[in-house]
Protein backbone atom coordinates (compact mmCIF):
# COMPACT_ATOMS: atom_id res chain seq x y z
CA UNK A 1 0.00 0.00 0.00
CA UNK A 2 2.94 2.25 0.62
CA UNK A 3 5.26 0.91 -2.02
CA UNK A 4 4.87 -0.45 -5.53
CA UNK A 5 4.11 -4.16 -5.30
CA UNK A 6 7.24 -5.59 -6.87
CA UNK A 7 9.42 -3.46 -4.64
CA UNK A 8 7.60 -4.40 -1.46
CA UNK A 9 7.70 -8.09 -2.35
CA UNK A 10 11.43 -7.81 -2.82
CA UNK A 11 11.67 -5.96 0.50
CA UNK A 12 9.80 -8.82 2.14
CA UNK A 13 12.18 -11.41 0.81
CA UNK A 14 15.31 -9.49 1.72
CA UNK A 15 13.93 -8.61 5.12
CA UNK A 16 13.09 -12.20 5.98
CA UNK A 17 16.49 -13.39 4.78
CA UNK A 18 18.25 -10.70 6.80
CA UNK A 19 16.28 -11.54 9.96
CA UNK A 20 17.01 -15.22 9.55
CA UNK A 21 20.72 -14.61 8.97
CA UNK A 22 21.01 -12.34 12.00
CA UNK A 23 19.07 -14.75 14.20
CA UNK A 24 21.26 -17.66 13.12
CA UNK A 25 24.44 -15.71 13.78
CA UNK A 26 23.35 -14.32 17.15
CA UNK A 27 21.88 -17.58 18.34
CA UNK A 28 24.85 -19.65 17.17
CA UNK A 29 27.29 -17.24 18.79
CA UNK A 30 25.37 -17.22 22.05
CA UNK A 31 25.21 -21.01 22.18
CA UNK A 32 28.89 -21.53 21.38
CA UNK A 33 30.01 -18.83 23.77
CA UNK A 34 27.93 -20.30 26.60
CA UNK A 35 29.22 -23.82 25.96
CA UNK A 36 32.81 -22.58 25.71
CA UNK A 37 32.45 -20.87 29.10
CA UNK A 38 31.26 -24.12 30.69
CA UNK A 39 34.11 -26.03 29.11
CA UNK A 40 36.66 -23.51 30.36
CA UNK A 41 35.13 -23.47 33.83
CA UNK A 42 34.97 -27.22 34.29
CA UNK A 43 38.29 -28.18 32.75
CA UNK A 44 40.45 -25.13 33.36
CA UNK A 45 38.65 -23.37 36.22
CA UNK A 46 38.78 -20.28 34.09
CA UNK A 47 36.40 -17.99 32.24
CA UNK A 48 36.16 -14.64 30.52
CA UNK A 49 34.22 -12.10 32.52
CA UNK A 50 33.06 -10.33 29.36
CA UNK A 51 31.66 -13.57 27.94
CA UNK A 52 28.84 -13.78 30.46
CA UNK A 53 27.91 -10.17 29.80
CA UNK A 54 28.05 -10.76 26.06
CA UNK A 55 25.74 -13.78 26.33
CA UNK A 56 23.23 -11.55 28.10
CA UNK A 57 23.47 -8.94 25.36
CA UNK A 58 22.88 -11.68 22.80
CA UNK A 59 19.65 -12.50 24.62
CA UNK A 60 18.57 -8.86 24.35
CA UNK A 61 19.52 -8.67 20.68
CA UNK A 62 17.81 -11.96 19.86
CA UNK A 63 14.69 -10.71 21.65
CA UNK A 64 14.68 -7.55 19.54
CA UNK A 65 15.39 -9.16 16.17
CA UNK A 66 12.93 -11.96 16.92
CA UNK A 67 10.33 -9.32 17.74
CA UNK A 68 10.78 -7.76 14.32
CA UNK A 69 10.36 -11.24 12.85
CA UNK A 70 7.28 -11.81 14.99
CA UNK A 71 5.67 -8.62 13.75
CA UNK A 72 6.38 -9.65 10.17
CA UNK A 73 4.84 -13.08 10.68
CA UNK A 74 2.00 -11.76 12.86
CA UNK A 75 3.13 -13.89 15.77
CA UNK A 76 3.18 -11.42 18.63
CA UNK A 77 1.25 -12.59 21.66
CA UNK A 78 -2.20 -11.01 21.64
CA UNK A 79 -5.55 -11.53 23.25
CA UNK A 80 -7.29 -13.11 20.31
CA UNK A 81 -10.82 -13.07 21.60
CA UNK A 82 -12.73 -11.06 18.99
CA UNK A 83 -12.12 -13.54 16.20
CA UNK A 84 -14.00 -16.13 18.27
CA UNK A 85 -17.20 -14.14 18.13
CA UNK A 86 -17.09 -11.97 15.04
CA UNK A 87 -16.90 -12.93 11.40
CA UNK A 88 -13.39 -13.19 10.04
CA UNK A 89 -13.75 -10.20 7.75
CA UNK A 90 -15.17 -7.88 10.37
CA UNK A 91 -12.32 -8.56 12.78
CA UNK A 92 -10.07 -6.74 10.34
CA UNK A 93 -11.32 -3.31 11.33
CA UNK A 94 -10.64 -3.45 15.09
CA UNK A 95 -7.41 -5.22 14.24
CA UNK A 96 -6.43 -2.30 12.02
CA UNK A 97 -7.17 0.14 14.85
CA UNK A 98 -5.09 -2.01 17.21
CA UNK A 99 -2.21 -2.11 14.76
CA UNK A 100 -2.26 1.66 14.21
CA UNK A 101 -1.93 1.95 17.97
CA UNK A 102 0.90 -0.63 17.99
CA UNK A 103 2.75 1.24 15.26
CA UNK A 104 2.37 4.46 17.19
CA UNK A 105 3.71 2.92 20.41
CA UNK A 106 6.66 1.36 18.60
CA UNK A 107 7.46 4.66 16.93
CA UNK A 108 7.41 6.32 20.32
CA UNK A 109 9.69 3.67 21.80
CA UNK A 110 12.06 4.04 18.85
CA UNK A 111 12.26 7.81 19.30
CA UNK A 112 12.90 7.65 23.05
CA UNK A 113 15.47 4.89 22.81
CA UNK A 114 17.22 6.96 20.15
CA UNK A 115 17.28 9.87 22.60
CA UNK A 116 18.68 7.57 25.25
CA UNK A 117 21.45 6.44 22.93
CA UNK A 118 22.46 10.04 22.25
CA UNK A 119 22.61 10.63 25.95
CA UNK A 120 24.71 7.55 26.46
CA UNK A 121 27.12 8.74 23.75
CA UNK A 122 27.39 12.13 25.49
CA UNK A 123 28.17 10.45 28.79
CA UNK A 124 30.65 8.08 27.16
CA UNK A 125 28.98 4.98 28.67
CA UNK A 126 30.81 1.72 28.03
CA UNK A 127 29.87 -1.95 28.10
CA UNK A 128 31.85 -5.21 28.00
CA UNK A 129 35.52 -4.23 28.03
CA UNK A 130 35.37 -0.56 27.23
CA UNK A 131 33.20 -0.80 24.12
CA UNK A 132 30.98 2.27 23.58
CA UNK A 133 27.56 1.37 24.95
CA UNK A 134 25.65 2.69 21.92
CA UNK A 135 26.91 -0.28 19.89
CA UNK A 136 25.05 -2.61 22.22
CA UNK A 137 21.96 -0.40 22.32
CA UNK A 138 21.62 0.64 18.68
CA UNK A 139 19.35 -2.28 17.84
CA UNK A 140 16.75 -0.82 20.18
CA UNK A 141 15.57 2.15 18.05
CA UNK A 142 16.22 0.23 14.84
CA UNK A 143 14.02 -2.69 15.82
CA UNK A 144 11.20 -0.57 17.24
CA UNK A 145 11.22 1.52 14.08
CA UNK A 146 11.04 -1.58 11.89
CA UNK A 147 8.22 -2.94 14.03
CA UNK A 148 6.32 0.33 13.63
CA UNK A 149 6.78 -0.01 9.87
CA UNK A 150 5.56 -3.63 9.95
CA UNK A 151 2.46 -2.74 11.94
CA UNK A 152 1.62 0.04 9.47
CA UNK A 153 1.92 -2.44 6.59
CA UNK A 154 -0.42 -4.77 8.46
CA UNK A 155 -2.91 -1.92 8.84
CA UNK A 156 -2.82 -1.45 5.08
CA UNK A 157 -3.51 -5.08 4.32
CA UNK A 158 -6.22 -5.30 6.98
CA UNK A 159 -8.07 -2.30 5.64
CA UNK A 160 -7.93 -3.56 2.08
CA UNK A 161 -9.06 -7.01 3.27
CA UNK A 162 -11.97 -5.38 5.07
CA UNK A 163 -13.06 -3.67 1.89
CA UNK A 164 -12.92 -6.97 0.11
CA UNK A 165 -9.74 -6.78 -1.86
CA UNK A 166 -7.05 -9.38 -1.35
CA UNK A 167 -3.80 -7.82 -0.45
CA UNK A 168 -0.56 -8.91 -2.00
CA UNK A 169 1.56 -8.32 1.05
CA UNK A 170 0.88 -8.55 4.73
CA UNK A 171 0.85 -11.67 6.79
CA UNK A 172 3.41 -13.91 5.16
CA UNK A 173 3.09 -16.95 7.33
CA UNK B 1 -9.03 6.08 34.00
CA UNK B 2 -10.50 6.66 30.55
CA UNK B 3 -7.09 6.12 29.01
CA UNK B 4 -6.62 2.86 30.93
CA UNK B 5 -10.01 1.71 29.70
CA UNK B 6 -8.98 2.60 26.17
CA UNK B 7 -5.87 0.44 26.55
CA UNK B 8 -7.98 -2.52 27.66
CA UNK B 9 -10.23 -2.08 24.64
CA UNK B 10 -7.20 -1.94 22.36
CA UNK B 11 -5.90 -5.14 23.96
CA UNK B 12 -9.24 -6.81 23.29
CA UNK B 13 -9.11 -5.53 19.72
CA UNK B 14 -5.96 -7.62 19.38
CA UNK B 15 -3.18 -5.08 19.82
CA UNK B 16 0.09 -6.90 20.52
CA UNK B 17 0.29 -7.20 24.30
CA UNK B 18 3.73 -5.72 24.51
CA UNK B 19 2.52 -2.46 22.97
CA UNK B 20 -0.37 -2.27 25.43
CA UNK B 21 1.97 -2.84 28.35
CA UNK B 22 4.51 -0.35 27.00
CA UNK B 23 1.77 2.23 26.56
CA UNK B 24 0.51 1.76 30.11
CA UNK B 25 4.04 2.16 31.46
CA UNK B 26 4.57 5.30 29.39
CA UNK B 27 1.27 6.66 30.60
CA UNK B 28 2.45 6.08 34.16
CA UNK B 29 5.77 7.78 33.46
CA UNK B 30 3.98 10.71 31.91
CA UNK B 31 1.79 11.18 35.00
CA UNK B 32 4.78 10.96 37.32
CA UNK B 33 6.83 13.30 35.17
CA UNK B 34 9.50 10.70 34.45
CA UNK B 35 11.44 11.04 31.20
CA UNK B 36 10.34 8.47 28.62
CA UNK B 37 13.97 7.57 28.06
CA UNK B 38 13.49 5.39 31.12
CA UNK B 39 11.59 2.99 28.85
CA UNK B 40 14.77 2.32 26.91
CA UNK B 41 16.70 1.76 30.12
CA UNK B 42 14.12 -0.78 31.31
CA UNK B 43 14.14 -2.67 28.00
CA UNK B 44 17.93 -2.82 28.12
CA UNK B 45 17.44 -4.22 31.62
CA UNK B 46 16.55 -7.48 29.88
CA UNK B 47 20.30 -7.91 29.44
CA UNK B 48 20.75 -7.88 33.23
CA UNK B 49 18.35 -10.68 34.07
CA UNK B 50 20.00 -13.89 35.20
CA UNK B 51 19.40 -17.25 33.49
CA UNK B 52 17.41 -15.71 30.66
CA UNK B 53 19.53 -17.31 27.95
CA UNK B 54 17.94 -20.61 29.01
CA UNK B 55 14.70 -19.54 27.32
CA UNK B 56 15.92 -19.22 23.71
CA UNK B 57 18.29 -22.17 24.10
CA UNK B 58 15.73 -24.65 25.44
CA UNK B 59 13.07 -23.44 23.02
CA UNK B 60 15.35 -24.00 20.05
CA UNK B 61 16.32 -27.46 21.30
CA UNK B 62 12.64 -28.32 21.71
CA UNK B 63 11.66 -27.17 18.23
CA UNK B 64 14.59 -29.03 16.71
CA UNK B 65 13.62 -32.22 18.54
CA UNK B 66 10.02 -31.92 17.41
CA UNK B 67 11.07 -31.48 13.77
CA UNK B 68 13.32 -34.55 13.91
CA UNK B 69 12.44 -38.21 14.29
CA UNK B 70 12.71 -37.93 18.08
CA UNK B 71 8.91 -37.93 18.71
CA UNK B 72 8.56 -41.23 16.83
CA UNK B 73 11.45 -42.78 18.75
CA UNK B 74 10.01 -41.55 22.05
CA UNK B 75 6.62 -43.09 21.28
CA UNK B 76 8.26 -46.36 20.22
CA UNK B 77 10.30 -46.49 23.39
CA UNK B 78 7.39 -45.75 25.72
CA UNK B 79 5.22 -48.24 23.85
CA UNK B 80 7.88 -50.92 24.27
CA UNK B 81 8.06 -50.15 27.98
CA UNK B 82 4.39 -49.61 28.88
CA UNK B 83 2.36 -50.68 25.86
CA UNK B 84 1.75 -54.17 27.23
CA UNK B 85 -0.12 -52.86 30.27
CA UNK B 86 -3.93 -52.70 30.21
CA UNK B 87 -4.89 -49.31 28.78
CA UNK B 88 -1.27 -49.19 27.80
CA UNK B 89 -1.47 -46.94 24.80
CA UNK B 90 -3.36 -44.24 26.68
CA UNK B 91 -0.68 -44.35 29.37
CA UNK B 92 1.98 -44.20 26.67
CA UNK B 93 0.34 -41.06 25.33
CA UNK B 94 0.33 -39.40 28.75
CA UNK B 95 3.90 -40.32 29.62
CA UNK B 96 5.42 -39.48 26.25
CA UNK B 97 3.56 -36.16 26.00
CA UNK B 98 4.49 -35.11 29.52
CA UNK B 99 8.11 -35.85 28.88
CA UNK B 100 8.14 -34.13 25.53
CA UNK B 101 6.33 -31.04 26.79
CA UNK B 102 8.80 -30.63 29.62
CA UNK B 103 11.56 -30.45 27.05
CA UNK B 104 9.76 -28.30 24.49
CA UNK B 105 8.20 -25.76 26.78
CA UNK B 106 4.46 -26.11 26.41
CA UNK B 107 4.15 -24.09 23.25
CA UNK B 108 1.77 -26.39 21.47
CA UNK B 109 4.45 -28.31 19.59
CA UNK B 110 3.62 -31.46 21.56
CA UNK B 111 0.20 -31.81 19.95
CA UNK B 112 1.66 -31.30 16.54
CA UNK B 113 4.69 -33.54 16.98
CA UNK B 114 3.30 -36.34 19.17
CA UNK B 115 -0.45 -36.05 18.73
CA UNK B 116 -0.12 -36.79 15.05
CA UNK B 117 1.52 -40.12 15.94
CA UNK B 118 -0.62 -41.04 18.93
CA UNK B 119 -4.07 -40.09 17.69
CA UNK B 120 -4.23 -42.62 14.82
CA UNK B 121 -2.52 -45.26 16.96
CA UNK B 122 -5.13 -44.87 19.71
CA UNK B 123 -7.87 -45.07 17.10
CA UNK B 124 -6.41 -48.27 15.72
CA UNK B 125 -6.36 -49.82 19.16
CA UNK B 126 -10.11 -49.31 19.47
CA UNK B 127 -10.26 -46.41 21.92
CA UNK B 128 -13.36 -44.24 21.49
CA UNK B 129 -12.79 -41.31 19.19
CA UNK B 130 -13.78 -38.50 21.53
CA UNK B 131 -11.65 -39.98 24.27
CA UNK B 132 -8.63 -39.94 21.96
CA UNK B 133 -9.24 -36.38 20.90
CA UNK B 134 -9.57 -35.23 24.50
CA UNK B 135 -6.56 -37.20 25.63
CA UNK B 136 -4.27 -35.88 22.92
CA UNK B 137 -5.47 -32.29 23.38
CA UNK B 138 -4.97 -32.46 27.14
CA UNK B 139 -1.58 -34.11 26.89
CA UNK B 140 -0.25 -31.18 24.90
CA UNK B 141 0.44 -29.18 28.02
CA UNK B 142 0.84 -31.96 30.55
CA UNK B 143 4.56 -31.79 31.32
CA UNK B 144 4.38 -28.14 32.24
CA UNK B 145 5.37 -28.75 35.85
CA UNK B 146 8.39 -30.87 35.00
CA UNK B 147 11.89 -29.47 34.54
CA UNK B 148 13.10 -27.88 32.36
CA UNK B 149 9.82 -26.50 31.03
CA UNK B 150 9.80 -22.93 29.81
CA UNK B 151 6.99 -21.61 32.05
CA UNK B 152 8.84 -22.89 35.14
CA UNK B 153 12.01 -21.07 34.09
CA UNK B 154 10.14 -17.89 33.24
CA UNK B 155 8.27 -17.96 36.53
CA UNK B 156 11.47 -18.36 38.53
CA UNK B 157 13.12 -15.50 36.64
CA UNK B 158 10.17 -13.17 37.12
CA UNK B 159 9.58 -14.07 40.78
CA UNK B 160 13.33 -14.03 41.46
CA UNK B 161 13.32 -17.42 43.14
CA UNK B 162 15.65 -20.39 42.70
CA UNK B 163 14.96 -22.28 39.47
CA UNK B 164 16.37 -25.52 40.87
CA UNK B 165 14.04 -25.42 43.85
CA UNK B 166 11.03 -24.62 41.67
CA UNK B 167 11.94 -27.60 39.48
CA UNK B 168 11.86 -29.80 42.58
CA UNK B 169 8.56 -28.34 43.72
CA UNK B 170 6.92 -29.25 40.41
CA UNK B 171 7.78 -32.96 40.44
CA UNK B 172 5.10 -34.38 42.75
CA UNK B 173 2.22 -32.15 41.58
CA UNK B 174 3.15 -33.08 38.00
CA UNK B 175 3.09 -36.76 38.90
CA UNK B 176 -0.29 -36.28 40.59
CA UNK B 177 -1.74 -34.97 37.33
CA UNK B 178 -0.27 -37.93 35.45
CA UNK B 179 -1.60 -40.40 38.02
CA UNK B 180 -5.16 -39.04 38.07
CA UNK B 181 -5.38 -38.76 34.29
CA UNK B 182 -3.88 -42.24 33.97
CA UNK B 183 -6.45 -43.60 36.40
CA UNK B 184 -9.23 -41.97 34.43
CA UNK B 185 -7.94 -43.50 31.19
CA UNK B 186 -7.90 -46.97 32.73
CA UNK B 187 -11.36 -46.55 34.21
CA UNK B 188 -12.87 -45.21 30.99
CA UNK B 189 -11.55 -48.11 29.02
CA UNK B 190 -12.30 -50.82 31.53
CA UNK B 191 -14.79 -52.39 29.11
CA UNK B 192 -12.55 -52.03 26.14
CA UNK B 193 -10.32 -54.95 27.13
CA UNK B 194 -7.63 -55.48 24.59
CA UNK B 195 -5.86 -58.80 24.64
CA UNK B 196 -2.75 -57.93 26.64
CA UNK B 197 0.23 -57.53 24.44
CA UNK B 198 3.34 -59.32 25.36
CA UNK B 199 6.23 -57.51 26.89
CA UNK B 200 9.24 -58.14 24.77
CA UNK B 201 12.82 -57.44 25.73
CA UNK B 202 13.71 -57.60 22.09
CA UNK B 203 11.37 -54.70 21.38
CA UNK B 204 12.71 -52.63 24.26
CA UNK B 205 16.24 -53.32 23.10
CA UNK B 206 15.44 -52.17 19.55
CA UNK B 207 13.65 -49.03 20.78
CA UNK B 208 16.50 -48.15 23.11
CA UNK B 209 18.96 -48.69 20.30
CA UNK B 210 17.02 -46.36 18.02
CA UNK B 211 16.84 -43.65 20.67
CA UNK B 212 20.39 -44.08 21.91
CA UNK B 213 21.31 -40.50 21.04
CA UNK B 214 18.34 -38.92 22.78
CA UNK B 215 18.33 -41.06 25.94
CA UNK B 216 21.41 -39.37 27.47
CA UNK B 217 19.71 -35.98 27.10
CA UNK B 218 17.33 -36.04 30.08
CA UNK B 219 19.96 -37.80 32.14
CA UNK B 220 22.64 -35.20 31.76
CA UNK B 221 20.29 -32.21 31.69
CA UNK B 222 18.36 -33.15 34.81
CA UNK B 223 21.36 -34.78 36.46
CA UNK B 224 23.51 -31.77 35.68
CA UNK B 225 20.96 -29.32 37.05
CA UNK B 226 20.04 -31.23 40.21
CA UNK B 227 23.63 -32.16 41.08
CA UNK B 228 24.66 -28.54 40.77
CA UNK B 229 27.21 -29.22 38.04
CA UNK B 230 25.33 -26.94 35.63
CA UNK B 231 23.35 -23.79 36.16
CA UNK B 232 20.06 -23.93 34.26
CA UNK B 233 21.32 -21.57 31.56
CA UNK B 234 24.40 -23.76 31.12
CA UNK B 235 22.32 -26.91 30.88
CA UNK B 236 20.26 -25.14 28.23
CA UNK B 237 23.36 -24.25 26.19
CA UNK B 238 24.67 -27.81 26.36
CA UNK B 239 21.25 -29.21 25.42
CA UNK B 240 20.89 -26.89 22.43
CA UNK B 241 24.34 -27.73 21.10
CA UNK B 242 23.93 -31.45 21.75
CA UNK B 243 20.55 -31.64 20.02
CA UNK B 244 21.92 -29.62 17.10
CA UNK B 245 24.91 -31.93 16.66
CA UNK B 246 22.84 -35.12 17.02
CA UNK B 247 19.90 -34.24 14.79
CA UNK B 248 21.77 -32.31 12.12
CA UNK B 249 25.20 -33.92 11.94
CA UNK B 250 24.89 -37.44 13.34
CA UNK B 251 21.34 -38.55 12.50
CA UNK B 252 21.00 -36.03 9.66
CA UNK B 253 17.26 -35.79 10.06
CA UNK B 254 17.30 -32.03 9.69
CA UNK B 255 19.29 -30.54 6.86
CA UNK B 256 21.47 -27.47 7.14
CA UNK B 257 19.01 -25.82 4.79
CA UNK B 258 16.07 -26.39 7.15
CA UNK B 259 18.02 -25.19 10.15
CA UNK B 260 17.48 -21.42 9.74
CA UNK B 261 13.74 -21.99 9.38
CA UNK B 262 13.54 -24.08 12.55
CA UNK B 263 15.61 -21.47 14.33
CA UNK B 264 13.38 -18.65 13.11
CA UNK B 265 10.24 -20.52 14.06
CA UNK B 266 11.47 -21.13 17.60
CA UNK B 267 12.73 -17.56 17.96
CA UNK B 268 9.32 -16.14 16.97
CA UNK B 269 7.95 -17.55 20.20
CA UNK B 270 11.01 -16.44 22.16
CA UNK B 271 10.85 -12.91 20.75
CA UNK B 272 7.17 -12.69 21.62
CA UNK B 273 7.82 -13.71 25.22
CA UNK B 274 10.98 -11.70 25.81
CA UNK B 275 9.69 -8.42 24.38
CA UNK B 276 6.72 -8.65 26.75
CA UNK B 277 9.11 -9.37 29.59
CA UNK B 278 11.22 -6.35 28.59
CA UNK B 279 8.39 -3.81 28.55
CA UNK B 280 6.88 -5.38 31.67
CA UNK B 281 10.06 -4.51 33.53
CA UNK B 282 9.02 -0.90 32.98
CA UNK B 283 5.35 -1.31 33.83
CA UNK B 284 6.07 -3.44 36.91
CA UNK B 285 8.55 -0.94 38.26
CA UNK B 286 6.05 1.82 37.72
CA UNK B 287 3.26 -0.12 39.40
CA UNK B 288 5.44 -0.90 42.40
CA UNK B 289 6.53 2.73 42.65
CA UNK B 290 2.92 3.82 42.49
CA UNK B 291 2.09 1.40 45.30
CA UNK B 292 -0.44 -0.60 43.29
CA UNK B 293 0.30 -3.95 45.00
CA UNK B 294 -0.31 -2.27 48.36
CA UNK B 295 -3.61 -0.80 47.22
CA UNK B 296 -4.64 -4.17 45.84
CA UNK B 297 -3.62 -5.70 49.12
CA UNK B 298 -5.67 -3.31 51.22
CA UNK B 299 -8.63 -3.91 48.99
CA UNK B 300 -8.37 -7.67 49.16
CA UNK B 301 -7.80 -7.87 52.91
CA UNK B 302 -11.22 -6.27 53.29
CA UNK B 303 -12.93 -9.42 52.07
CA UNK B 304 -10.44 -12.17 52.50
CA UNK B 305 -9.25 -13.20 55.89
CA UNK B 306 -7.87 -16.71 55.61
CA UNK B 307 -5.28 -18.35 53.40
CA UNK B 308 -7.83 -20.87 52.21
CA UNK B 309 -10.22 -18.23 50.95
CA UNK B 310 -7.37 -16.29 49.39
CA UNK B 311 -6.29 -19.40 47.49
CA UNK B 312 -9.82 -19.97 46.27
CA UNK B 313 -10.08 -16.40 45.05
CA UNK B 314 -6.70 -16.80 43.36
CA UNK B 315 -7.92 -19.95 41.65
CA UNK B 316 -10.98 -18.20 40.20
CA UNK B 317 -8.83 -15.29 39.11
CA UNK B 318 -6.27 -17.54 37.42
CA UNK B 319 -8.98 -19.50 35.68
CA UNK B 320 -10.35 -16.34 34.09
CA UNK B 321 -6.86 -15.08 33.36
CA UNK B 322 -5.92 -18.37 31.74
CA UNK B 323 -8.97 -18.24 29.52
CA UNK B 324 -7.91 -14.96 27.93
CA UNK B 325 -4.14 -14.75 28.32
CA UNK B 326 -1.36 -17.15 27.34
CA UNK B 327 0.73 -18.59 30.14
CA UNK B 328 3.87 -16.59 29.33
CA UNK B 329 2.22 -13.17 29.32
CA UNK B 330 0.28 -14.09 32.43
CA UNK B 331 3.44 -15.00 34.33
CA UNK B 332 5.22 -11.82 33.34
CA UNK B 333 2.31 -9.50 34.02
CA UNK B 334 0.57 -10.91 37.03
CA UNK B 335 3.22 -12.63 39.14
CA UNK B 336 4.90 -9.41 40.39
CA UNK B 337 1.49 -8.19 41.57
CA UNK B 338 0.38 -11.29 43.43
CA UNK B 339 3.74 -12.09 45.07
CA UNK B 340 3.41 -9.55 47.92
CA UNK B 341 -0.26 -10.42 48.45
CA UNK B 342 0.43 -14.15 48.63
CA UNK B 343 3.27 -13.48 51.06
CA UNK B 344 0.82 -11.73 53.37
CA UNK B 345 -1.36 -14.84 53.42
CA UNK B 346 1.69 -16.93 54.17
CA UNK B 347 1.69 -18.84 50.91
CA UNK B 348 5.11 -20.35 50.29
CA UNK B 349 6.65 -18.80 47.16
CA UNK B 350 7.45 -22.15 45.52
CA UNK B 351 3.98 -23.45 46.32
CA UNK B 352 2.53 -20.29 44.81
CA UNK B 353 4.57 -20.85 41.66
CA UNK B 354 3.25 -24.37 41.23
CA UNK B 355 -0.34 -23.27 41.91
CA UNK B 356 0.01 -20.47 39.39
CA UNK B 357 1.39 -22.66 36.62
CA UNK B 358 -0.95 -25.57 37.32
CA UNK B 359 -3.96 -23.26 37.17
CA UNK B 360 -2.66 -21.61 34.02
CA UNK B 361 -2.27 -25.04 32.48
CA UNK B 362 -6.04 -25.28 32.63
CA UNK B 363 -6.08 -22.16 30.50
CA UNK B 364 -4.71 -24.19 27.58
CA UNK B 365 -7.94 -26.16 27.65
CA UNK B 366 -10.60 -23.62 28.61
CA UNK B 367 -12.89 -22.15 25.99
CA UNK B 368 -13.04 -19.77 24.26
CA UNK B 369 -9.39 -19.23 23.51
CA UNK B 370 -7.47 -22.21 24.94
CA UNK B 371 -4.43 -22.71 22.73
CA UNK B 372 -4.48 -26.52 22.77
CA UNK B 373 -8.12 -26.58 21.70
CA UNK B 374 -7.32 -24.63 18.57
CA UNK B 375 -4.19 -26.51 17.71
CA UNK B 376 -6.05 -29.81 18.10
CA UNK B 377 -9.02 -28.58 16.10
CA UNK B 378 -6.71 -27.46 13.33
CA UNK B 379 -4.37 -30.44 13.45
CA UNK B 380 -7.02 -33.17 13.56
CA UNK B 381 -9.51 -31.26 11.44
CA UNK B 382 -12.37 -31.40 13.92
CA UNK B 383 -14.89 -28.66 14.72
CA UNK B 384 -13.87 -26.64 17.75
CA UNK B 385 -17.09 -27.42 19.64
CA UNK B 386 -16.29 -31.09 19.27
CA UNK B 387 -12.85 -30.54 20.77
CA UNK B 388 -14.35 -28.55 23.68
CA UNK B 389 -16.70 -31.41 24.51
CA UNK B 390 -14.08 -34.12 24.14
CA UNK B 391 -11.64 -32.27 26.40
CA UNK B 392 -14.13 -31.39 29.13
CA UNK B 393 -13.78 -34.55 31.30
CA UNK B 394 -10.01 -34.24 31.23
CA UNK B 395 -10.28 -30.57 32.14
CA UNK B 396 -12.43 -31.51 35.14
CA UNK B 397 -9.82 -33.97 36.36
CA UNK B 398 -7.07 -31.42 35.99
CA UNK B 399 -9.19 -28.98 37.96
CA UNK B 400 -9.41 -31.50 40.78
CA UNK B 401 -5.62 -31.81 40.60
CA UNK B 402 -5.20 -28.05 40.89
CA UNK B 403 -7.45 -28.07 43.96
CA UNK B 404 -5.38 -30.78 45.58
CA UNK B 405 -2.18 -28.93 44.71
CA UNK B 406 -3.61 -25.73 46.14
CA UNK B 407 -4.75 -27.06 49.49
CA UNK B 408 -2.02 -29.62 50.03
CA UNK B 409 1.09 -27.46 50.17
CA UNK B 410 3.33 -30.32 51.24
CA UNK B 411 2.83 -32.02 47.92
CA UNK B 412 4.81 -29.17 46.35
CA UNK B 413 7.15 -28.60 49.25
CA UNK B 414 7.98 -32.12 50.38
CA UNK B 415 10.89 -32.56 47.97
CA UNK B 416 12.29 -29.19 49.02
CA UNK B 417 12.54 -30.19 52.64
CA UNK B 418 13.63 -33.78 52.21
Amino acid sequence: MFLPTHLSVRFERWGTAAENAILVIFFGAMMLLAVAQIFLRIFFSFGFIWADELVKFFVLWIALVASIAASRSDRHLRIDILSQFIAHKHVKLPRAVANIFAAFVCGFLAWHSWRYIQLSIDFGDTVLTGLPAWIAYILLPVSFLLMAYRFMLAVGSEISAFFGRDSEIGNTK
Amino acid sequence: MILSLLLIILALFGAPLFTVIAASAMLGYYREGIDMMAMAIEVIGLANMPMLSAIPLFTFAGYLLSESGAPRRLVNLTTALFGWLPGGLALVALAACAFFTAFTGASGVTIIALGALLYPALQQDGYPDNFNLGLVTTSGSLGLLFAPSLPLILYAVVAEISIQELFKAGVLPGLLMLALLGGYCLWMNRDNRQPLKEFSWQRVYTAVGAAKWEIPLPIFVLGGIYSGLFAVSEAAAVTALYVLVVEVFILREISMKQLPDVMRESMLLVGGILIILAVSLASTNYMIDAGIPQKLLEYITNFVSSQASFLFLLFIFLLILGAILDIFSAVVLVVPLILPIAALYDVNQFHLGIIFLAAMQLGYLTPPVGLNLFIASYRFDRPIMNVYAATLPFLMILMVCVFIIMYWADLSLWLLTH
